[in-house]
């Protein structure tokens, strides 16, 4: 499991994260106390993932650690672009 | 309606009309790569303007006539003709949807059918080989971006100009659509992306809008991903090859500047300027009077393409701007000032970084001396019209104010207010009736309004016919009242047809009479004095005297002793009578149940006249003169003795309702006190020899109270009408010389409404 509820609530995506974390993420974020995302220390996002943090309209916390989102996706997020 | 989409339906109208003119060339003229690439242009706008403005349907037919065009550039449709007729079809049924989404703001249902059922009768004429993924390949090697790649490019361009290389390798546009069940077969789109060999720009959109978290499906992809990267085509192929039916990949040409890429191009820029200069080359030699509009037109089409395709687009539009200001003042000197300022602009800077540059420079140019007035301001009609009835009123109100001067001049005679009133009325007056003349100028529109429309005309007309006819058009700038323009357009559909039809012989006959295989309609403009004048002229068969005698004996259209005593070209205009018509046999080009005498009402409706001259053998040429000005007179419709009369607005002071109380008889001649003043009542029927009604005294009498040639009185009426805006046109034949009358004019109806002359009227 790469996907966490951190201690502060935060929920936190590290390593690679599969597709399977796309579900468990899913049920995170649906779940009341749900806090921001932290990507920083996730090395990969597989597209699944990605996609249900488009359509949550979250915008994660600092710079993602996988370098592909980092650079081409993330500035698209900012609250500006939507998600 | 949003500013976007007024924008787009004025844009699209501008791109049909474009369109169609070069389909028509292209099938008279053969296909030029130049204008099959200028359609391929206004179709691929079209289709990218009505992806904005969400007509999915729209896109879906743009699309496929653009591949249409494809075809045909690779001369693979050779002549055939019914690929034009197609393709034109389509310009019309994409025109009627333009206008249905002007109305309704949206398209029915039936579109999406209609649209389908379009694109794929465009698409029968393809060569059958052509399957979707050879599309994106075959456009990609026209160097025509598809849609989808261009709207990337240019959405990226910002985050791409810092990251171009300096000499970009080939660069590709990807779009990608994961199948939504990829995430099963074991595919993560990222990756196929990370492996790219050089990423230039990247971005990830839902192909459909996404659900609400709680229906989302985290295993379905919904995801499109569009990609720019340099590197080899095998290269990139290759990073695709498992899922080579979910992506698309065009090459983007290197000559980039196409969609702006490398907006520093120096080469592209060089080229731009040499097609602008050469233009303006052409404005500089001084040409032949009636060719103007022809040649501005040209020049100024061919200068804005260019800064189009440089995407130097608010210089295009400059361009265009200047195009119409020289029409307007006939003079090719306001498109050559824009084509040197234009110039000026190209050479110092590249498109992506010019648009801000130029706007502020043409903005700063409004208010120097050197390029006066260059700009175009584009008005909704609705607001002209609002202005031009503002003006209207501020007419009668100046009218009443003529009133009060007088009134004053004569209680306060010998005041010094009173000298100054009369002289302040006068400069009203005269600014009233100058600032009435000036918005009236407005609504002048050259006559190239209307023509456009007729080169498509004679082209479906006679080809439906099988006859070969040149349609010339000559005195496009003309200018005339934009009601006039418009109301021509009916009589001109008519005449041209009756011409193409009726007049113009078939191939066969007109060698055997020694004729030109291909005839020649014209249509032309000019203006003589006040007066617009428009001739449609053919060079067929001529009208026969005899055949009208004949005719118009048999329609008993005038008495038969009166028939023998015209000459033949009076008889030859009895075609305009009521009830005539030359060919026995409805035929489904002109004979659409009505005939000349349509063309003369409608004519002579806005105030104009028609007539004709015929030559046996030689052809027909109708004439028809019209004022340039529409003269508007307000009346007020009135009822008397169960007629309807006019009064003119200005003589009218007001309507009153008096109860025979207040209505006093002074020996043979009735009377009543209005503002301290008798003023005699005169029934208007009496006035107009009705037979008297007998009418309850008790009933309170309806008055209009007016005032002609310092006369003042009442005008006794059984019931006020509408007050409309008409043009008056004079009393004519028999009744020229009836007084009492101003003139007539057609009610909505239809029927004549006698307009009366107060002057002449009151006692």
């Amino acid at each position: 499991m790469t996907v966490r509820r951190s201690a502060n609530g935060a929920l936190v995506l590290e390593g690679v994260c599969p597709v399977e974390d796309a579900e468990t993420l899913l049920q995170l974020l649906q779940t009341e106390s749900a806090g921001p995302v932290d990507w920083t220390e996730c090395r990969q996002l597989h597209t699944a993932v990605l996609q249900v943090i488009l359509a949550s309209g979250i915008v994660p916390a600092g710079p993602c650690g996988d370098a592909l989102v980092r650079q081409w996706l993330a500035p698209k997020l900012l609250p500006a672009a939507g998600g | 309606m949003s500013a976007l989409q007024e924008q787009f339906v004025t844009e699209a109208r501008e791109l049909i009309r474009q369109a169609n003119d070069d389909f028509i060339a292209l099938e008279r003229d053969g296909a030029s790569r130049d204008r099959i690439d200028r359609v391929f242009r206004a179709f691929h706008t079209l289709k990218g303007s009505a992806g904005v403005v969400e007509l999915p349907a729209m896109s879906i037919v743009m699309h496929a006539a653009e591949d249409l065009l494809a075809a045909l550039r690779r001369g693979e449709l050779g002549g055939n003709v019914d690929a034009f007729d197609q393709g034109l079809a389509c310009l019309d049924l994409v025109s009627r949807w333009v206008d249905q989404f002007e109305r309704a703001g949206s398209l029915t249902g039936q579109a999406d059918e209609d649209g389908r059922a379009m694109a794929e009768r465009l698409r029968s004429f393809l060569p059958r080989q052509a399957g979707p993924p050879e599309k994106s390949q075959s456009a990609a090697d026209e160097g025509l971006l598809p849609e989808w790649a261009s709207t990337l490019i240019a959405s990226e361009r910002e985050a791409l100009a810092p990251r171009l290389p300096s000499h970009p390798s080939a660069m590709f546009a990807i779009c990608y659509e994961p199948t939504a069940g990829c995430f099963f077969n074991g595919d993560d789109p990222l990756q196929l992306i990370r492996q790219l060999p050089g990423l230039l720009a990247f971005r990830v959109e839902p192909r459909e809008a996404f659900l609400p978290l709680a229906d989302l499906d985290p295993y379905a992809c919904n995801l499109r991903l569009l990609a720019i990267s340099t590197g080899e085509l095998e290269e990139v192929r290759g990073v695709f090859r498992l899922v080579p039916d979910q992506v698309r990949i065009a090459a983007i040409p290197s000559e980039a500047g196409g969609i702006g890429l490398a907006g520093a191009n120096d080469d592209e820029r060089a080229l731009i300027s040499k097609v602008i200069e050469a233009q303006a080359e052409l404005l500089r030699v001084p040409n032949r009077r009636g060719d103007l509009a022809g040649c501005v037109g040209a020049a100024a089409r061919s200068a804005a393409n260019a800064l189009r395709h440089g995407e130097y687009l608010k210089l295009a539009e400059t361009v265009e701007h200047a195009k119409a200001l020289a029409l307007s003042q006939r003079d090719a000197a306001p498109l050559l000032v824009a084509l040197e300022q234009v110039l000026l602009a190209v050479d110092v800077a590249p498109p992506i970084v010019v648009v801000e540059d130029v706007d502020a420079r043409t903005v700063a140019s409004g208010d120097g001396s050197q390029q006066p007035a260059q700009r175009v301001l584009r008005v909704s009609e609705a607001k002209i019209e609002a202005l031009i009835n503002l003006a209207g009123e501020l007419v009668v109100a100046k009218n009443a104010l003529a009133h009060s001067a007088k009134r004053v001049e004569e209680e306060l005679a010998g005041r010094g207010a009173v000298e100054s009133i009369r002289r302040d009325h006068q400069t009203i007056e005269r600014l009233v009736l100058e600032l009435h003349g000036t918005i009236l100028q407005l609504r002048m529109v050259p006559a190239s309004q209307v023509f456009q429309s007729f080169p498509r005309l004679v082209r479906d007309i006679s080809r439906q016919l099988g006859k070969k006819v040149e349609l010339v058009t000559r005195g496009e700038g003309t200018e005339a009242d934009k009601t006039i323009v418009d109301r021509l357009f009916e009589p001109l559909v008519h005449l041209v047809r009756n011409a193409v039809d009726h007049g113009i012989e078939s191939p066969g006959e007109r060698v055997a009479a020694g004729k030109p295989e291909a005839a020649t309609v014209s249509i032309e403009a000019s203006r003589i004095g006040d007066r617009f004048l428009v001739r449609v002229a053919d060079d067929g068969r001529g009208i026969d005297p005899g055949v009208i005698r004949r005719k118009a004996a048999e329609k008993r259209i005038i008495p038969p002793e009166e028939l023998a005593a015209l000459t033949d070209e009076q008889a030859v205009e009895l075609i305009f009578a009521a009830g005539f018509s030359t060919t026995s046999e409805v035929s489904d080009i002109s004979g659409r149940g009505i005939g000349m005498d349509v063309v003369r009402s409608v004519v002579e409706q806005i105030g104009g006249r028609v007539s004709l001259q015929s030559k046996m053998g030689k052809g027909t040429t109708v004439q028809i003169e019209l004022p340039t000005t529409i003269a508007m007179s307000r009346i007020m419709v009135v009822e008397t003795g169960g007629q309807l009369f006019g009064i003119s607005m200005d003589a009218v002071f007001e309507t009153v309702r008096v109860n025979s109380d207040r209505i006093s008889q002074i020996k043979n001649n009735t009377g009543f006190l209005f503002r301290d003043r008798v003023v005699p009542i005169v029934a208007l029927a009496e006035l107009m020899k009705l037979p008297a009604q007998t009418k309850d005294a008790a009933v309170a009498k309806l008055l209009v109270v007016m005032e002609a040639a310092g006369k003042i009185a009442a005008l006794e009426i059984d019931a006020i009408h509408d007050r409309l805006d008409v043009v008056l046109k004079p009393m004519q034949g028999l009744l020229a010389g009836a007084r009492g009358y101003a003139g007539t004019t057609l009610l909505g109806s239809g029927q004549v409404l006698l307009v009366l002359d107060i002057k002449e009227l009151l006692p």
